[in-house]
């Protein structure tokens, strides 16, 4: 049984997973699926009430029925390198692939209908809250007068994007920022604004889960650090990321996120307080994990290639028409 | 007419370097000049930055 790996070439990140199933004996085919119809090929058929599929890339065939898990990692746009790339080859590809994908029984991490979801920050605060995880004070809004009043009540404030997307038009970043409190809130008309309470914190937490396994790594804010330096991404480098154990009452609350998401890995961004209360900020379906074991030195690859080598399960229990319950 | 949150955007950055290996479709894995895997060479990663949470990449948003 097979693994495949849904990614772009230069996914390095990737390697280091492949890396570890290579040392187990598992095989593996990396897809991109940018490149159907040049370098990917895939054919299914659905003849006397059965179906039978096969991919092919790079030499590689795989039947669609000899899978055994699914890695949704940093797949390119589905025929985005054609020969003649088009939108309407994009939604073609995209319905062949996942499509047929959808039809077999491999575990996947994570169910691309799961992901979808989870990517929605709003989303993601409210199940956090549910699954009993502290959530700071957050509004999302296109008023600005209640911009103005959520900033009396909590007069330090970041602004963070409500997607986590980047404008590319030129192309730019958004990082989490500091809101002044004298701050003209008026542009609040233009775009939905996400205003959160900033939370005073002692460290960055990242608690990359794959399956039930939690690993832990946090970044203590360092004692001459910019007070508006509020985005660990753009700030200087300072302490390194240290393992750190998990709090139960997060573990148990962050089980609970995942279970109810539907999805086999997720990365989670907290801000640790002076109390030591871990804060939910967001939890990325697909998160970087590669700086993490770099520098903690954490065996995510080996657990994350641990788990997708693991076999399909005779009677695959399906949530929502998926297979990609956290087990 | 900006949204509220665009006033704080800045510049995205862009790696500076070219990354030293280059993906070999036999193996399925970038591998450098020497001929080996990049990503058992953690100060190759630690160096370009290239498995680092990435707000502003080009074509995802989950850091």
């Amino acid at each position: 049984m097979t693994v495949l790996i849904l990614t772009c070439e230069e996914d390095v990140t990737a390697d280091m997973v492949v890396v570890h199933l290579n040392g187990a004996g598992v095989p593996v085919v990396r897809v991109d699926p940018a490149d159907l119809t040049g370098g990917v090929a895939l054919s299914g058929e659905y003849v006397h009430g059965r179906f039978r599929g096969h991919l092919s890339a790079g030499g590689r065939l795989v039947s669609i029925g000899g899978l055994r898990s699914v890695w949704v990692r940093r797949p390119g746009t589905p025929a985005a390198r054609a020969a003649q790339p088009s939108a309407w080859l994009t939604e073609e590809a995209a319905q062949a692939l996942y499509g047929m994908l959808r039809g077999s029984d491999a575990r996947w991490m994570n169910h691309p209908d799961a992901a979808v979801r989870a990517r929605h920050k709003p989303w993601q605060l409210r199940l956090a809250q549910r699954c009993g995880l502290p959530v700071p004070a957050t509004l999302i809004t296109t008023f600005p007068r209640a911009a103005r009043e959520f900033a009396e009540r909590y007069p330090d404030l970041v602004v963070k994007p409500v997607s986590g997307a980047h404008p590319q038009d030129p192309p730019r970043a958004v990082p989490t920022s500091r809101v002044a409190p004298d701050t003209d809130f008026s542009a609040v008309a233009f775009g939905p604004t996400l205003l959160q309470r900033r939370i005073a914190k002692r460290a960055d937490v990242r608690l990359t889960v794959v399956g039930e396994r939690m690993l832990a790594a946090l970044k203590a804010t360092a004692a001459d650090a910019d007070p508006d330096e509020v985005d660990v991404r753009f700030a200087a480098p300072g302490p390194p990321w240290q393992p750190a154990d998990v709090p139960p009452r997060v573990a148990t609350g962050v089980r609970a996120y995942l279970r109810e998401a539907e999805l086999a890995y997720g990365a989670f961004d907290f801000a640790e307080d002076a109390d030591g209360t871990w804060w939910f900020l967001e939890c990325n379906q697909s998160g970087q994990f590669g700086f993490v074991e770099v520098e903690t030195g954490q065996p995510i690859a080996r657990t994350i290639a641990e788990w997708l080598a693991r076999p399909v399960p005779e009677e695959p229990s399906r949530v929502n028409g998926s297979n990609a319950t956290v087990r | 007419m900006q949204p509220f949150a665009l006033n704080y955007a800045r510049p995205a950055v862009e790696l500076e370097a070219a990354t030293p290996y280059v993906y070999d479709a036999g193996l399925q894995l970038n591998v450098l000049r020497d001929g080996r895997v990049a990503a058992c060479d953690f100060a190759v990663l630690r160096e370009f930055g290239t498995t680092t949470s990435t707000a502003g990449s080009k074509t995802h948003f989950d850091d």
